[in-house]
């Protein structure tokens, strides 16, 4: 399921990073590697506080549902 | 022999900090990713041949956004002879995936562990020694904010030029056999120790290389094919790969998901319907204290006692700067002229802006808090669902915040922005926002005309983020700017308390260059407007005049002041301010204190204000006010517009736009203005509607689609 849907506090693993393009990369720098735990902080209408490799990203929605965990 | 050593890290990681530490400059650390835009050199204490470079903080060398443009190219481009790769020991693991791909640059290196005091205190151990011999290079634990190891760091970085580079990580035998094979091919492009650096990057299909390179796509095809994944994935978990291998057995972590308070308090201020009236108190906090309590007591103090007639202090009365100075000039016996140019030109223009200081120093301070604990990133979070809306991007809002201080570092904010269309628009819209220089603008008007109303000041930030909204919904509506903003992707930094002496000295540095400029291009521009205005062509020939109105500058400013009649201030004093606003907005007040003759009333600071008064009508003086604000901003401004558009062009666009923009409001204000208050009804009234008309058909019109789906990439070419 996208990323989007995860509760608030639950550890998930990403799947996959759908699309292909500069910004799935830059996602990749960031730490989003496929394997990797993720945990949401705080969504706030599908705009989401994440942490994934101690370090706090804020995704938006159109991003959140590109990831799958 | 000279050395240049380059700190290089991921945002946030503390390396300015460590850069005023090792230099003792005094760089403003703020707390959200991309404050550093640009880098900055300086000396290494203690040694006048050592340069230390500050650059922006990347998170990996293949550039994302523009500022980690700045940073590839120099690295790239300049090969500096050490990097000092500052790491962030609380984020270790993502951290380290930028080191992977520094040690591939042929380039000493060496690594400075910050904030070793959190992990500690979080519990975590590191076996720094393990950690050195696993990447290959040397690795210090340092403190920057308390200074702690970075003596050493530094010293060991200095006796690294000239050493061996590191090994590159290396990777799977298969993927190391595709890069050997690339390799073979770069013979001749590149220099050898670039070798590894551009067999990856041509490899991951970077296509912000430039120069001859040669054609590697059989090879990628080939690797893809094999692995059934994209080359890029390929080099990300190799590089994620060898990081786990060095960090095993390397660290220790107790607990790895506990909410922090950081995540306590992001739980609250992004909260889904607390997150916008926090906003909002917040910032009705910061300009209702800087433009309305402690910044008017204080201003009010300056204006009337220090540059007016005098104040009392603890029961002294101590005398202004314009009393101290007539008598003084009265007791030297100065001729009439010159003590007309000391009080009437460069007293009266630059003490009107100078009064300004403690305000400014007010919001300076507010600012930099704002910036230095951590919300601003928080903020640009919260705003991005509104702001996408009307097509900008929540990291659009940081360069307006900035804005309000200055435009100038606010429009450098915007480098931050990865869409080239987002950032353009941004540019564009960032100087609608009041900026500390107009303050005195918006305080002389609302004193003057509006008899100090509480509305007036908030309404001119409120007029600020109109022309915002419409200027983005109306541009996102043309074909140029068509097309989604960019995804929101923002790595927000831990919370923490401002240190003082940060704070402080960003306030002082921002109110030094405010003075400064009052004490250059502000005392050029009063002596220019008091000559021109003094002198001029009369019955006995060229000379000083009695009546300003015959003086050259009321001549040339009759010339154009037609243009802004039906905008309700067609005589010459106004159309003469508003043209000086281009040169600094604070010029506006200081012509008016020239031309209004703000020096010889003296005794009573407000005197120019009824003059005033009496010169504008309400609807005028708003339009005014609307006009100064919108219109395109001070030389300065626009400079740094010129050199973030990068085109002459859109350069031209943007400054046109906004004038444009600013005298259709202010038309519109003023005309609708005097039909609603006074009933008058004409020419102007019809122009306005029409204004009107044109402008809501431009924000209703439905959306141009967006010719691709793929956002186009604004990072230049290296």
């Amino acid at each position: 399921m996208p990323l989007s849907m995860a509760q608030m506090g639950e550890n998930k693993t990403i799947l996959k990073i759908t699309g292909r393009d500069d910004i799935r990369q830059h996602l990749y720098h960031l730490g989003f590697a496929e394997g990797e735990t993720v945990v949401v902080v705080s969504n706030r209408g599908g705009n989401l506080i994440v942490h994934v490799k101690d370090a706090r990203i804020a995704i938006d929605r159109a991003m959140a549902n590109r990831i799958l965990v | 022999m000279s050395i240049k050593i380059a700190l290089a890290g991921n945002p946030n990681s503390g390396k300015t900090t460590l850069f005023n530490a090792l230099t003792g400059a005094n760089q403003f650390v703020g707390n959200w990713p991309g404050v550093t835009v640009e880098k900055k050199e300086g000396r290494l204490k203690g040694h006048s041949d050592v340069t230390i470079v500050d650059l922006p903080g990347v998170y990996s060398l293949s550039p994302y956004t523009l500022e980690e443009v700045v940073a590839r190219n120099f690295l790239l481009g300049e090969t500096p002879d050490v990097i000092l790769n500052i790491i962030d020991g609380t984020n270790l693991e993502r951290n380290l995936y930028l080191t992977t791909q520094l040690m591939e640059l042929g380039i000493p290196m060496l690594l400075a562990v910050n904030m070793m005091d959190i992990v500690e205190k979080n519990g975590d151990s590191m076996d720094l020694k393990k950690l050195s011999s696993a990447i290959g290079c040397p690795v210090f634990a340092v403190s920057a904010l308390k200074g702690r190891g970075i003596k050493q760091a530094a010293e060991k970085a200095v006796s690294l030029a000239g050493t061996a580079a590191p090994k590159p990580p290396a990777f799977s035998a298969q993927t190391e056999t595709y890069l050997s094979v690339i390799k073979e091919r770069l013979q001749g492009h590149v220099p050898p120790q670039q070798f590894r650096f551009y067999a990856v990057k041509l490899f991951e299909r970077d296509d912000k290389l430039t120069g001859n390179l040669p054609n590697v796509s059989d090879i990628i095809t080939k690797a893809e094919e094999k692995t059934k994944e994209d080359a890029e994935s390929i080099i990300t978990n190799e590089r994620y790969d060898f990081i786990t291998s060095v960090l095993r057995g390397t660290v220790k972590k107790k607990n790895r998901y506990a909410l922090s308070v950081s995540d306590r308090i992001d739980r609250v201020v992004t909260n889904r319907i607390l997150a916008l009236p926090i906003f909002a108190v917040v910032m009705f906090f910061v300009y209702f204290l800087s433009v309305t309590t402690v910044g008017t007591w204080a201003t009010d103090w300056a204006n009337d006692g220090l540059f007016g007639d005098g104040f009392s202090l603890l029961g002294l009365w101590v005398p202004g700067i314009p009393v101290l100075i007539e008598n003084a000039l009265t007791a030297m016996h100065t001729a009439d002229w010159l003590q007309s140019l000391i009080l009437d030109g460069i007293v009266a223009g630059v003490g009107a802006v100078l009064g300004f200081v403690p305000q400014m120093l007010v919001l300076f301070l507010l600012l930099a808090i704002l910036e230095a604990c951590g919300y601003m990133a928080r903020i640009a979070f919260i705003m991005d669902r509104i702001f996408r809306r009307f097509g900008l991007s929540g990291k659009s809002f940081i360069p307006m915040l900035i804005g309000t201080g200055c435009g100038v570092p606010g429009v450098m904010a915007s480098r931050t922005i990865e869409n080239d269309r987002d950032r353009k628009m941004t540019i564009m819209t960032t100087t609608f926002i009041p900026c500390s220089a107009k303050l005195p603008i918006i305080a002389l008007i609302a004193g003057a005309i509006f008899g100090g109303a509480w509305w007036v000041a908030p309404s001119a930030y409120f007029v600020g983020i109109a022309a915002i909204v419409i200027s983005g919904i109306i541009l996102k509506k043309t074909r140029m700017f068509s097309g989604d903003p960019a995804p929101f992707v923002m790595e927000l930094p831990a919370y923490h308390i401002p240190t003082v002496s940060n704070v402080l000295r960003s306030m002082w540095e921002r109110g030094w260059s405010f003075i400064k400029k009052a004490g250059t291009i502000i005392l050029l521009s009063t002596i220019f407007i008091w000559f021109t205005s003094n002198f001029g062509f009369t019955e006995d020939g060229f000379g000083m005049v009695d009546d300003l109105s015959d003086g050259l500058l009321s001549m040339i400013g009759r010339g154009f002041a037609w243009l802004f009649a039906p905008l309700g201030w067609g005589d010459w004093k106004s159309a003469v301010a508003a043209i000086t606003g281009l040169v600094a907005k604070e010029n506006v007040v200081g012509t008016f204190g020239i031309l209004y003759g703000f020096a010889e009333v003296a005794e009573d600071g407000s005197e120019i204000w009824q003059s005033l008064a009496a010169a504008y009508s309400a609807p005028a003086a708003y339009s005014f006010l609307v006009f100064n604000l919108l219109c395109a901003p001070c030389f300065a401004a626009m400079g740094a517009i010129r050199r973030e558009m990068n085109s002459a062009r859109w350069t031209w666009f943007a400054l046109g736009y906004q004038t444009v923009f600013a005298y259709l409001t202010a038309l519109c204000i003023n005309q609708f203005g005097s039909l609603f208050l006074y009933g008058s009804f004409g020419f102007g009234t019809v122009a306005a509607i029409l204004v009107l008309a044109g402008g809501i058909y431009l924000l209703c019109r439905p959306y141009r689609q967006s010719q691709t789906l793929h956002t186009p990439r604004s990072v230049q070419r290296i």
